[in-house]
């Protein structure tokens, strides 16, 4: 039982002390490099080729692990400061492994290590979905059946039509963005009608509705607010379609409505 | 010297070969906390009336009134508080008793309440509160890298405090002052390992688990000694290989060891069978499932373990082979209630994915699946009892359109079962996502996210015997993270997506009482009874509200009317 400061000796000191003091460095003095910009790091191509030609056999030419191991999930990388222990590793390979050593200069090192940790950034940062999409992965359906379903089956053409506000509509927003707004375009577009006791009645944009108070603009452009247990309240929401349509859409439906969609340019 | 080290890299699960990286953060633990601790308020204000004495945890077995021990108040999950002076005859008179601002990130924990002594936390940070006037009695900070999503609060033992942190320490506090005892490191941050979970304590055992999908590491949960923080046992999410579930995993490749499957919120237990119940979260990669087929056992799992040893005694698994985030951490919510005429020992939970499951909690037996919002990703139910997905459903690079998205039908927020209705509640969404596989080669990560196009929450009470919906409650456009709190005073306490705070009436859904708290409730109410005055504690974004009946209508505490509707 310990009592008192923080125990110095725990769980995990079996190590040396020299041990403990080069880790000590090596994690509060930084952390790995991982690029905030878009903006090539000629160091990570020049690392990018290195490797592909040194390690690229063994580990993948991106690093995913083939023969040898997959080194973005590697615990070594994650903790490596520019080549610090990636270094290590490279000059005297692991021969109890099979992996030789190979002498590298200092800055091959260090490009090696920013390409690898610009892959492992890579990684990490793969739940972002990008600010451009290629709009051939998008384009698996058929414009033709979109169109049909815009017509037909979806009732898109009830609301919408292709040369009137949809008119060059695919210009208007990215491939993504374009999918996005098909399917549900968002935004505020809900108009109440409130009746007052007195039979009279006021209708506007919604500013606020839930189950206690509306609130809208009137006509002359004042906010109004009233609580709703003593008027009649009718929402009228456009959107209400295409929240009705989200539940139905098939995949195929989806990606045929969106080839239609982007043919409109 | 770098040798030891490069043993290392084999992963997280193998700890010990960890052993330069841990001693390394202990260090660091230490330098950083010997300035913080300059920083700490000493004891600002003497506990109010009565001193202050600890947590027994054979208190735990059955909590007093005066009490919310634990995370969800007691070890069922339940949320059902048996105070009643608050009820459905009289919440219309209640009133503010005080408010505390935390100036602070979003309240996402639900406080203990000991000894008049409120415990909270938001990542890197802990409160002690004055539970009868709300005055702060000490504030503890570790500011740290990691994840700081949220946290869901702390556990107590004796007169310790646990404390999980953003870059997966684990704080044992002096409940007293909010002195630091010892900090220990539950996982690698360098890993994108975090943690925000309450732990758990079953007698001597403090249960703590992790978080962390950024990159493709292992789950676990452990159970670390209360006094020293060593480690007691380790459960790993992912069987060793060639142990029962291991063929759910690729022989021919290290996915297995990379396979995800989080323990991020807090467990329950049930004491006669000493059983405690578990989430895991999804599986790694996260939304590319074709480098890891098979069902990927025991991610995204309800999972029964002995807390002395953690060994397995049953499981169950809500989304085997999840492509979709959907982790099945939401509360295991325990009840003893009759089935098809007979009584028995209840497991419930609303799981993530949009499916209600009632299991047998003595063996795990399946015994109801039920839809308890639309969800599209489903096309049937197998012979165990588990969703069969519709192979279109799972993400892809032109996009997948479905419902849930990766939020989940309902998520970590609350649910509670009343006894006195026999219902079941959860706070649950219509959502639609569009899921995107981005990854070209192999994926690491996530490899894809999905997109949100809309949703829409709800509050909803379901029958356990059938998992059919007795009443709804919409709470308007958008997600809720507000949990649920039922009482025996007849109420249902809970928010809209509007700022209202809200008492409803459990058996029909119909409200009872409401306020404009000026925010989102992010967190779950709790309550708690001191000096003959029932508190309901709601917070909202950084504020805690506290709400009793006004002192005048108290005055006689005998004699407050316990009118029931």
């Amino acid at each position: 039982m310990r009592k008192g400061s923080i125990p110095s000796a725990g769980r995990f000191a079996r190590c040396a002390t020299f041990l403990i003091a080069v880790v000590f460095a090596i994690t509060v003095t930084n952390s790995p490099a991982r690029p905030q910009s878009d903006v090539p790091d000629p160091a990570i191509e020049r690392g990018h080729k290195q490797f592909v030609q040194e390690c690229g056999f063994c580990h993948g030419p991106d690093a995913t692990g083939a023969r040898g191991p997959d080194l973005i999930r590697s615990l070594l990388v994650a903790h490596d400061v520019k080549g610090d222990l990636i270094g290590g590793v490279i000059r005297q390979g692991r021969p109890d492994k099979g992996m030789p050593a190979m002498p590298l200069s200092d800055e091959q090192v260090s490009d090696i290590a920013a390409f690898l940790h610009a892959r492992a950034a890579e990684a990490i940062r793969s739940n972002r979905l990008p600010s451009v999409y290629p709009v051939e992965k998008l384009l698996t359906g058929n414009a033709e059946a979109g169109k049909l379903f815009f017509n037909g089956a979806g009732g898109c053409n009830k609301c919408h039509s292709p040369t009137g506000d949809l008119d060059k509509v695919a210009s208007k927003y990215s491939p993504m963005d374009l999918e996005a707004h098909m399917l549900y375009p968002g935004g505020q577009h809900t108009t109440v009608v409130v009746t007052l006791p007195s039979g009279e009645q006021i209708k506007g944009p919604v500013a606020h509705i839930d189950d206690f108070m509306v609130a809208l603009r009137d006509d002359s452009g004042w906010y109004r607010s009233f609580s709703r247990d003593r008027v009649k309240v009718e929402i009228q929401d456009p959107l209400a379609a295409h929240r009705e349509l989200l539940g139905k859409l098939t995949q195929a439906d989806v990606h045929n409505l969106f080839a239609y969609l982007e043919s409109l340019k | 010297m770098l040798l030891h080290f490069r043993l290392a890299i084999k992963g997280a699960r193998d700890r010990d070969n960890l052993a330069g990286s841990y001693a390394g953060n202990r260090f660091a633990v230490r330098r950083a906390s010997a300035v913080l601790s300059l920083l700490l308020f000493t004891l600002m204000l003497p506990p109010p009336f009565a001193a202050a004495q600890g947590l027994d945890p054979a208190a735990l077995l059955k909590p007093p009134t005066d009490t919310w021990p634990t995370y969800n108040g007691d070890y069922s999950g339940s949320r059902f508080s048996t105070l009643d002076q608050i009820n459905a005859g009289n919440v219309s008179s209640l009133t503010l008793a005080w408010v505390f601002q935390t100036h602070s990130a979003t309240i996402k924990a639900t406080p203990l309440e000991v000894n008049g002594i409120l415990y909270f936390s938001v990542p890197d940070n802990v409160w002690a509160v004055d539970a009868r006037f709300g005055r702060q009695i000490w504030h503890y900070e570790r500011k740290s890298e990691g994840h700081k999503i949220g946290h869901r609060g702390l556990a107590m033992y004796k007169n310790w405090l646990y404390f999980t942190t953003p870059d997966a320490h684990l704080v044992s506090l002096d409940a007293k002052d909010g002195t630091v005892r010892w900090i220990v490191e539950l996982a690698d941050p360098k890993l994108e390992y975090f943690s925000t979970m309450a732990p758990l304590v079953i007698r001597d055992h403090v249960i703590v688990g992790v978080s962390g999908d950024a990159t493709d590491i292992p789950g676990f949960l452990e159970s670390l000694d209360p006094e020293t923080g060593n480690i007691q046992w380790r459960w790993n999410t992912e069987p060793d290989p060639g142990q029962p579930g291991s063929e759910t995993w690729p022989k021919d490749s290290d996915a297995i060891h990379h396979g995800g499957g989080m323990t991020w919120m807090t467990g329950t237990y049930d004491p006669g069978l000493n059983l405690l119940y578990w989430g895991t979260g999804n599986p790694n990669p996260v939304l590319v499932g074709e480098g890891r087929p098979g069902d990927n056992l025991y991610t995204c799992s309800i999972v029964a373990l002995n807390p002395d040893t953690g060994k397995l005694a049953w499981y169950f698994q809500p989304s085997p082979h999840d492509v979709h985030d959907w982790d099945a951490v939401e509360t295991p919510v325990l009840f003893d209630a009759e089935f098809k005429g007979k009584r028995r020992k209840l497991l419930a939970q609303a799981s993530r994915n949009g499916f209600f499951f009632v299991l047998d909690r003595t063996n795990g037996e399946h015994l109801v699946t039920s839809e308890f919002i639309d969800q599209t990703w489903a096309k049937g139910v197998d012979s165990r009892g588990r969703p069969i997905a519709k192979p279109e459903a799972a993400p892809s690079p032109d996009g997948a359109l479905v419902e849930p998205g990766s939020d989940g039908s309902t998520n970590w927020m609350a649910p509670s079962f009343d006894s006195q209705t026999g219902l079941f509640y959860v706070n649950c969404r219509r959502l639609f996502s569009v899921f995107y596989t981005t990854v070209t080669g192999k994926a690491e990560g996530w490899g894809g996210r999905d997109r949100n196009l809309w949703a829409n929450t709800t509050l909803r009470a379901l029958d356990y015997r059938t998992g059919k919906v007795v009443w709804n409650h919409e709470l308007g456009d958008g997600e809720s993270l507000a949990g649920i709190l039922t009482t025996a005073g007849h109420l249902l306490f809970s928010a809209d997506n509007s700022g209202d705070l809200l008492a409803l009436d459990p058996a029909t859904g119909k409200t009872l009482w409401h306020l404009n708290g000026g925010g989102r409730m992010a967190a779950s109410p709790m309550t708690y009874e001191l000096d003959g005055r029932q508190f309901l504690l709601m917070p909202v974004q950084d504020i805690l509200y506290a709400f009793a009946l006004p002192a005048f209508q108290l005055q006689g505490h005998s004699d407050t009317t316990h009118s029931i509707r």
